[in-house]
């Protein structure tokens, strides 16, 4: 079915009858939540939020799986990935060769994921964390073999992990993620993947 | 044009408008603020506190969207794009990939559509309630700047469980979309919807029928039918002054014309009117989503990209897809290698939709290369801001938050 206009109207009504009605409304929706307010902040660091698989975050390549088609720094829209130039040893002829693997810069990244969703042998994974600090700029500029492990996590050595479970009276609820689990509201397990 | 001097012998640069400055009339700037938050400046000329003349000054930051869309692929401009107007990501990206699908002939399977539709209703609830968080600030009430933030949270929290961002989505790709919705995902909607229509009697008590807040929106700012009409003023503005416009009513798109739902009109076309507005279109999102959600959860999770694409895709794609790749994650689309080369077929292509602020529209023209050789977009924001200069003369300079805040007006959007 289509959609179709209706016409509303704003609610109107006397004077005396919005001033008092309108007053003691807003009035009591205020002592209603100074009574039982629904607090959503983060005591971010000494709380983290544990991000579910699938969220997009750092990536990391498994070297193994790399096939060198240079997918992933064709699609990179912000030009973040590159490929360099190794010297490996192929295990199939034995022979040292050339081969071309990519590499990040993470002052460019936007975490659009393409390049992940791009990889056709899966090389590429996202961490599901993104709140990572970096010293300098020169760090956040990643060679072969730093790509290749997961980044360094220090919010979870020293926070407790929370999540946001959904709910109809409180729109989010902030929970620690072992009462989640007991409740099972999320179905799909937060945390990284193992790398090969 | 030569420079001139201005009354007070200041010179003026060429091009610039030089006009006899009344004795009792000063001229106040407001903005530029932030470039974030927006950069715009709003010339006004007082008398006493009553704004004579109000000269919207856009422009301060140009990003030139359209000539950066000349120089990249194709698939490229989807998260260019969609840093027009952040918060609304699918709505922005929505027609480009529309009118790329009509050059390359091919159109996206129903639940591709369905998702696209799904994702679209949940950013235009967290693009509302943005708005009517800034315009809480605007009026002083910091209550409805903290609720609606909090309760857009709600819907950052779905939009993040269906994309894996919060809100640089880039979800609709040609031909269909990037993922499937996660298992939960139903579940934790329906209770979203559920809270939000509670939550909206609470933000009509405390915010739009609060007599202290009404005092300054009554007849304030108030447009014409006719008035908004010549104006050419688009989206919930346009329909808070009576006028039955809005994409999805005049030419649906994507899954809109299964869906049954009401565009909501109003007559009075004053800053109350827009704010319920809001309200109102969020109450119709909601069912949306609903309905949506309904429709993907009965159908068998099959038909995500058009199957153009999806027949050239090796058996590791269905792999990841299915969940069976342990680090992968589960319900992932992959992209296929052929979207980084993607040459489109020469043509000319425009497509719609009705984003959260408003039309938005796209002019793509393909001369057969792998970049496009023209992107034309034109946002809502522009065609709303000509309003002010309009609307706000004759009012109080207090009224001046009031009526800006009412359009939900979003600068970095109209910077294209």
């Amino acid at each position: 079915m289509p959609a179709r206009p209706s016409l509303k109207r704003v609610p109107r009504a006397t004077f005396l009858g919005r001033a008092i009605a309108g007053n003691l409304g807003a009035l009591i929706v205020g002592v209603k939540y100074f009574i039982d307010p629904n607090r959503i902040t983060l005591l971010y660091p000494h709380e983290y939020i544990k991000l579910r698989q699938g969220y997009r975050g750092y990536i990391v390549l498994i070297f193994d799986k790399c096939i060198s088609c240079a997918s992933c720094a064709r699609i990179c829209p912000a030009r973040a990935m590159k490929m360099v130039t190794m010297e490996v040893k192929d295990k199939k002829l034995n022979r040292a060769m050339k081969k071309k693997y990519p590499v990040i810069n993470y002052n460019r990244c936007i975490f659009c994921g393409y390049c992940v969703d791009v990889c056709p042998t899966e090389a590429l994974y996202h961490v599901p964390y993104h709140d990572l600090v970096y010293l300098n700029m020169q760090d956040m500029i990643l060679n072969v073999e730093e790509f290749q492990k997961e980044p360094e996590f220090v919010t979870a050595k020293e926070g407790v992990p929370v999540t946001y479970v959904f709910d109809e009276k409180r729109g989010l609820v902030k929970v620690s993620v072992e009462e989640s689990s007991n409740q099972g509201s999320s179905s799909q397990p937060a945390g990284g993947g193992g790398s090969s | 044009m030569s420079a001139q001097d201005s009354s007070s012998g200041v010179p003026h640069l060429p091009g610039m408008e030089v006009r006899p400055v009344e004795r009792n009339v000063y001229e106040v700037q407001i903005g530029p603020a932030h470039p974030g938050s927006g950069h715009m400046r709003i010339i006004v000329e007082l008398d006493g506190d009553v704004m004579v003349r109000v000269d919207p000054d856009i422009g301060f930051v140009h990003r030139t969207m359209e000539k950066l869309a000349e120089g990249r692929d194709w698939i490229k401009n989807i998260p260019l794009f969609e840093r027009m107007a952040i918060l609304d990501a699918c709505n922005i990206t929505l027609p480009y990939v529309e009118a790329v699908e009509k050059l390359l002939d091919i159109e996206p399977p129903e639940r591709a559509k369905y998702l696209r539709t799904l994702l679209c209703e949940i950013n235009r609830i967290a693009s509302h309630l943005y708005g009517m968080g800034i315009f809480g600030v605007f009026l002083g009430h910091s209550t409805l700047y903290m609720w609606a933030f909090g309760d857009r949270e709600v819907f950052v929290q779905l939009a993040e469980d269906l994309t894996g961002a919060r809100l640089t989505h880039s979800y609709p790709v040609f031909g269909g979309v990037r993922r499937d919705m996660p298992d939960d995902f139903p579940e934790n909607a329906r209770k979203a919807v559920r809270y939000m229509r509670n939550r909206l009697n609470e933000y009509a008590k405390i915010f739009l029928n609060n007599p202290n807040i009404r005092k300054r929106l009554e007849g304030v700012g108030v447009i014409s039918k006719t008035r908004a009409a010549e104006l050419g003023i688009a989206g919930p503005n346009a329909r808070a002054s009576g006028i039955k416009y809005d994409v999805r009513l005049v030419e649906p798109y994507e899954a809109y014309p299964e869906l049954d739902f009401e565009i909501p009109v109003f007559e009075e076309g004053d800053s109350l009117a827009r704010a319920w507005m809001r309200v109102e279109e969020i109450r119709q999102s909601l069912n949306i989503i609903e309905q949506a959600v309904d429709w993907l959860e009965k159908h068998p999770r099959e038909g995500f990209m058009h199957d153009k694409f999806w027949k050239a895709a090796p058996k590791l794609y269905k792999d990841v897809y299915e969940g069976n790749i342990p680090y992968a994650g589960k319900y992932r689309v992959k992209l296929m290698p052929l979207f980084a080369t993607l040459k489109v077929p020469a043509g000319k292509a425009a497509a719609r939709v009705e984003a959260g602020r408003g039309e938005m529209f796209y002019y793509v023209e393909s001369d057969g290369k792998d970049v496009p050789y023209r992107v034309r977009v034109v946002s809502p924001s522009f065609r709303n801001v000509i309003a002010f200069k309009y609307v706000m003369p004759g009012h109080r300079l207090m009224d001046l938050p009031t009526i800006y805040g009412s359009f939900d007006y979003f600068p970095p959007e109209w910077d294209r």
